[in-house]
């Protein structure tokens, strides 16, 4: 196999699978006796089934009443190996409507079967009328669902089906990876010459175009017109597999999708729908739910008045804001790029919406109080990343960045416990596309917080001669280390059930007293005080006492342990972690010795720890610093964060021993 | 004088919006419902006109005042319909803290989408919902509906708590029925009942007030302790064209006996296959095992669930055909394979998982599951038939030591399924430990895992190795370890027993401390965790599961090093288990030997420190070092 390396945008690596697509015959129902020993490969040697070939085709008819719409054709074939693949035989296909349901995606054939082979022959079992469902999911939604009868362990599936669809604005995608490993995949588009797509690649894998060829095609009685037939072909593509910290698995599926750039009727001018920046730029600014919602200012004449309340500096007019549509609109946990509504009032008057409804109607205000801020596009995480060329419908999402006093610093609304300069952690995508609405143009730009997970731990504390430790434990937060523990504190029905929880799995943490201090003032730092008394985590063996004095912090265990990694581990953000551990010991104890001391740290500062232990008279002061300095490490890095991570759960586990005084 | 009566009667008006404007005022609730709430129900009717065996009006109003973002969660309307009920007149509105109308919500406001549960194919129910919101707290969201019932299998019941967190200002519910319909009550101890006659309907009446939001207790036996409650019952139904009668658990037998009448007939050529199957079977077991075995070969569970054929299988001829189904086509055809081969079996209705049947309370709704039972004297052999991997006769622990609704020709019959002991639930673990000079340890574990246990690790077996490798080195304790291999098997597919052998190597067995080094001795099988006490616990609780763990590890040291400390022998005994941990020693090797036996039983509330104090004990036991030093 022929290893090809290709840099993407953000730096996954493409790997090449073998490119040579060879004649073969795709017939329902034709069976071939050697597919029964088909046996999954590579790594999935074991897997439950394997896919013997997915093929789809994509072409265009015309209707007079309606004007193009295409065919959707795909065949899949799939041999079972064991029980675990039974969900395979359960399959469905959703339709989409527009809400109105006027206008529709129709399945307009559907056949599928299971073979099974007894005694050397081929016994078949088609999908019989009591086998299929229609479920009305919602408004825009219809589920078509089959399950097959007669699947056994060594048995092949097959399913064949045709969607007709009017939304041509977006062609029906093609994934060339699945749960289980795929011997062969192909995807044959024919569209005609009067329409042209744009299709963008994702994953880990390069696709192989295998032709690109003008042929004759009949849309309209008597005319005879071009269309441009493109075959991509995938063949021995291991299944996928997901591992933690990681975006979304979309990413990394490989898959192509096509979207409409252009039109070109014959006697119609050359239409662009998309495909340049300026248009997309232009078309935003003149959207009605876009650019044309952001001018509609007349609810600010009054509002932004009691907002700002003669305050004259830029920094705080705009944190005023951004305070009051963070406090006044809640957010409905949809992601949009598009608001709602028309008009900002209607978002106001409704007091919930989605990210596009709660930040262009921020956006509003601010430009009304002359601030200079403009919208950021963006691809949330789990929708996946944009593939950076000029492709609207890609991104779902968008927050705001404000220039104030020549500093960038991002906006988002969207959660009351944010901080200026914070966005959504399904949001942090690393980049977005930012908008100048007023001069029309836009460039991509990187979204890394300037905020990280940050958190400081600083213990006093005295042990005593029943080994008993008590004293104080005061914990600050930082950016989203703030958030999350806000987030914690406010899903708890009271502050007593707060306690109960931070008690949980800390064995032997009896909270005296408790409190959290600017839990509601964004401007100082988030705290909490604990009077504590802690049982449980001394130990003694003979005349010896020991103790862990990083107690229930520590980092217990390694979340890097997998043995391999193929995608980037992605973290969203960096992060920091003090803690720093005063112990107070008995005079009829002696320190035997104490644990070296020693500092970690990656190549490129990319991550450090460090750790020290000292003493005086009676006290111990231990200090343990974790810093992750970027979002995302590479495949390669990974080993790097799984070492350093090692080597932190082996340090933080040294004990301290003291001696008693006989 | 005209302006006076005008005068005063604008006054009235303005009394009565007033009054209408504050009723949801939440600086009104009193402290004692604020009280570990998160949200309060203000005012909660509920009346249910019960006209006729096949139908029924529900009419249902609610405000619910949420007073914190932990709340969010009970602002919410979501109802369930399908084509036997109908739901209309929604109406629903949002109330800021002073109790003032916000807003009125649109029909358009409301989601209408299909309700499937996760393991089904296909059901016909809908639910329709919608997600009130506010940024401020407290606010207050009110709705009501009315739903027809075209069918009735059972009626609505009634709790004064709606959950945890959630205290009740008031709540009533008034349950009306034409006389000569019968219905049957089950109600909490506390629960008051007023009853009226008035033009041959009579109608029950139950209400609460001011009940204080309930916690929700660790190992709590439920909310059901702690409110107020009824449930009704009617003893004739008509639902789907089908008509029965409820009043006992025989007569719902009955109907389900007749729902399959006939139900169980196989195609010629099936019982030409069962006849090939068992012609060399001996006994009745052999039999049952080479169907079993062939049912699970050949069949898959899919849940197609559809008006009356929610209790009534899909015929055995069917299955025959497409060799798919859900637990009662499953069962069905399972009684239809045992039938061709001379053996009588019945369909058995259980509560999978879920408080089983109450034996003087027959209703439908208590059921979720179908089994098969073929019935002996001494020996009743049960058998789960949507699952592919049990050996015959284990039927899963949700389904164990149960009372459980037999259906027989002659109506239905309450049974017990088996109860799986602590002795069936082990897990034995033969650790052996090699450590050498240079600190690498050796780890190499043994396991084997009955009944429940064996439930735990089933997906282990049948996994893909390599995600076998990946949750093994995951769950390893040690940073640094070196996965030698991990391996899952079960030897005799006759017994639920999987054998687990795990072995790897790390150098962080020993936990440093100045010169000495620390050995926890049990590496194995570590309690890490103590509940909390609690004090005036209110509730009963329940140990989950009968459970016995039986481990031993086995040290070799190397010479390098010398035992300076080893810890004193544990042994613990109560009402809730036994335990015990040993500690010896003979030239370079250690040998630890633990037991813990756990009962689940219902223990009173007040029992519970005394719970948490044993577990202490076995906690602290699981934690003891040894001490070493280098010579």
């Amino acid at each position: 196999m022929q290893i090809k390396r290709l840099i993407s945008l953000t730096g996954i690596v493409c790997l090449s699978l073998s490119a040579y697509a060879q004649k073969k015959e795709f017939k329902f129902g034709k069976i071939a006796l050697e597919e029964f020993n088909a046996k999954p490969f590579g790594q999935d040697s074991a897997a439950a089934a394997v896919k013997l070939f997915d093929v789809g085709e994509c072409f265009f008819q015309y209707n007079d009443r309606t004007g193009f719409e295409y065919i959707f054709e795909r065949h899949v074939r799939y041999k079972i190996i064991n029980k675990n693949a039974y969900d395979l035989a359960d399959f469905q296909i959703p339709l989409y409507k527009s809400s109105t349901g006027n206008v529709r995606e129709d399945l307009i054939r559907m056949e599928a079967a299971t073979y099974n082979l007894e005694a050397e022959k081929i016994v078949t079992t088609k999908l019989g009328k009591e086998s299929k469902f229609t479920e009305e999911f919602n408004k825009n939604y219809q589920i078509k669902k089959y399950t097959l009868g007669n699947v056994k362990e060594g048995a092949i599936i097959e399913y064949k089906y045709a969607i007709r669809s009017p939304f041509t604005f977006q062609l029906k995608g093609w994934s060339f990876q699945g749960n289980v490993p795929t011997l062969y995949s192909e995807y044959n588009v024919k569209i005609p010459e009067y329409l042209i797509y744009k299709p963008s690649f994702n994953g880990y894998y390069k696709i192989n175009q295998t032709k690109r060829e003008t042929i004759n095609a009949h849309y309209v009685a008597g005319l005879t017109s071009n269309a441009i037939y493109t075959q991509y072909v995938l063949e021995n593509v291991p299944a996928m597999k997901s591992e933690p910290f990681i975006t979304t698995m979309d990413d990394y599926i490989t898959s192509i999708d096509f979207e409409l750039m252009a039109t070109n009727y014959p006697g119609d001018i050359y239409r662009n729908f998309t495909g340049t920046w300026p248009k997309i730029i232009g078309g935003l600014v003149e959207d009605e739910n876009f650019g044309l919602f952001v001018k509609k200012n007349s609810v600010a004449k009054t509002l932004l008045p009691t907002i700002i309340k003669g305050e004259t500096d830029t920094l705080k007019i705009a944190n005023l804001i951004y305070n009051y549509v963070k406090s006044n609109v809640k957010w409905n946990e949809n992601y949009s790029l598009y608001s709602s509504e028309t008009n900002p009032k209607t978002i106001l008057d409704k007091k919930t919406g989605s990210t596009a409804d709660i930040n262009l109607l921020m956006l509003m205000l601010l430009k009304e109080a002359k601030i200079d801020a403009n919208p950021v596009l963006i691809s949330t995480r789990s929708n996946g990343m944009h593939p950076g060329n000029p492709v609207i419908s890609k991104f779902n999402s968008v927050i705001l960045n404000a220039n104030i006093g020549n500093k960038d610093i991002i906006l988002d609304a969207t959660d009351n416990d944010h901080f200026i300069g914070m966005t959504a952690y399904e949001s942090l995508s690393h980049q977005g596309f930012y908008v100048d609405l007023k001069n029309k143009v836009g460039v991509w730009t990187t979204i890394e917080p300037t905020h990280r997970n940050e958190k400081i731990y600083n213990y006093n504390l005295t042990l005593d001669t029943e080994n008993k430790l008590k004293g104080s434990m005061v914990q600050y937060y930082k950016g989203y280390g703030a958030l999350s523990l806000r987030n914690r504190y406010r899903s708890n029905a009271s502050e007593t059930e707060f306690v109960k929880s931070l008690k949980k799995d800390k064995q032997g943490l009896e909270i005296d007293k408790y409190k959290i201090n600017n839990l509601n003032d964004f401007d100082n730092l988030l705290s909490e005080e604990l009077t504590v008394t802690i049982e449980d985590n001394v130990e003694e063996a003979g005349n010896l006492v020991y103790l862990n004095p990083l107690l229930y912090e520590r980092t217990k265990e390694n979340h890097f342990k997998h043995e391999t990694r193929t995608f980037p581990v992605d973290f969203g953000y960096a992060m920091r972690e003090t803690i720093r551990s005063t112990i107070n010991f008995p005079a009829e104890y002696e320190i035997e010795k104490l644990p070296k001391g020693s500092a970690f740290k990656l190549p490129d500062n990319k991550g450090t720890f460090s750790i020290q232990f000292l003493t005086q008279d009676k006290v111990v002061l231990v200090t343990s610093i974790i810093e992750i300095n970027k979002s995302v490490f590479s495949p390669e890095e990974y080993f790097d964060i799984k070492e350093l991570f090692k080597i932190i759960v082996e340090k933080q586990a040294e004990q301290i021993v003291f001696k008693k005084k006989s | 004088m005209k302006k006076q009566i005008y005068l005063a009667s604008l006054l009235v008006l303005g009394l009565i919006s007033a009054k209408a404007q504050n009723i949801y005022d939440a600086s009104k609730i009193p402290e004692q419902l604020r009280q570990d709430a998160v949200a309060v129900v203000r005012n909660e009717e509920q009346v249910y006109d019960y006209k006729n065996p096949g139908s029924g009006t529900i009419k249902y109003k609610t405000a619910i005042t949420i007073l914190s973002k932990a709340g969010d969660g009970y602002a919410e309307f979501a109802e369930v319909y399908d084509r036997f009920s109908n739901l209309y007149g929604i109406k629903a509105a949002l109330y800021d803290a002073n109790g003032k109308k916000v807003k009125d919500y649109k029909s358009s406001d409301f989601k209408d989408e299909s309700l499937i549960s996760s393991y089904t194919i296909f059901q016909d129910d809908r639910i329709k919902t919608l997600t009130f919101s506010s940024t401020t707290y407290p606010y207050t969201i009110e709705y009501s509906y009315t739903q027809d019932f075209n069918g009735i299998l059972t009626l609505p019941s009634w709790r004064s708590l709606k959950g945890y967190h959630i205290s009740t200002e008031k709540s009533s519910y008034t349950f009306q029925k034409t006389s000569g319909l019968n219905v049957r009550f089950l109600g909490s101890s506390d629960l008051k009942t007023d009853s009226t006659s008035v033009n041959g309907k009579t109608s029950y009446s139950w209400v609460a007030a001011n009940a204080p939001a309930a916690i929700k207790e660790p190992l709590s036996t439920g909310l059901e302790q702690l409110a107020t409650w009824v449930k009704i019952a009617p003893n004739q139904f008509e639902f789907d064209s089908s008509k029965g009668d409820l009043s006992s658990w025989n007569t719902i037998g009955a109907w389900i006996s007749k729902l399959n009448e006939n139900g169980d007939a196989l195609p010629p050529v099936k019982k030409l296959l069962v006849q090939d199957l068992i012609k060399d079977a001996k006994t009745d077991k052999e039999k049952m095992q080479i169907l079993y075995h062939h049912l699970q070969q050949n069949t898959r569970y899919v849940s197609v669930q559809l008006g009356i054929g929610g209790f009534k299988p899909i015929l055995a001829e069917k299955v025959a055909q497409v060799n798919y189904g859900d637990c009662k086509a499953l069962s069905n055809y399972m009684k239809a394979l045992l039938k061709e081969a001379g053996i009588k079996s019945n369909l058995i209705v259980i509560g999978s998982g879920i408080p089983e049947l109450n034996k003087s309370f027959s209703s439908m709704g208590q059921a979720n599951h179908m089994i098969l039972a073929v019935p002996s004297a001494k020996d009743t052999t049960f058998l789960e038939c949507t699952s592919q991997n049990y050996p015959m006769g284990y039927i899963g622990y949700d389904n164990s030591d149960r009372n459980v609704l037999m259906v027989t020709e002659n109506g239905g019959q309450l049974i017990r399924t088996p109860k799986y002991r602590s002795t069936d639930n082990y897990q034995v673990r033969k650790t052996s430990i090699q450590l050498a000079e240079d600190g690498l340890a050796t780890v190499t574990i043994k396991s084997n895992y009955g009944s429940a246990q064996y439930e735990d690790n089933l997906s282990n077996l049948l996994s893909e190795p390599t995600e076998v490798r990946k949750i093994a080195v995951q769950s390893i304790g040690f940073a640094d370890a070196e996965l030698q291999q991990v391996k899952f098997e079960q030897t005799d597919k006759k017994v639920p027993v999987i054998n687990e052998e795990i072995s790897y190597k790390t150098r962080q067995l020993l936990s440093k401390g100045a010169d000495k080094l620390f050995l926890t001795i049990n590496q194995i099988n570590r309690k890490e965790t103590v509940p909390e006490k609690i004090t005036n616990r209110k509730t009963n609780f329940s140990i989950p599961f009968d459970y016995a763990d039986d481990d031993e590890i086995i040290y070799t040291l190397p010479k390098g090093l010398s035992l300076e400390f080893i810890p004193k022998d544990v042994k613990l005994t109560s009402e809730f288990g036994e335990y015990s941990a040993s500690f010896s020693t003979q030239g370079n090797t250690i040998v630890y030997k633990r037991t813990q036996i756990m009962n689940a039983k219902v223990f009173p509330a007040e029992k519970y420190n005394e719970y948490v104090d044993f577990y202490k004990k076995i906690y602290q036991a699981d934690k003891l070092k040894a001490v070493l030093t280098k010579i």
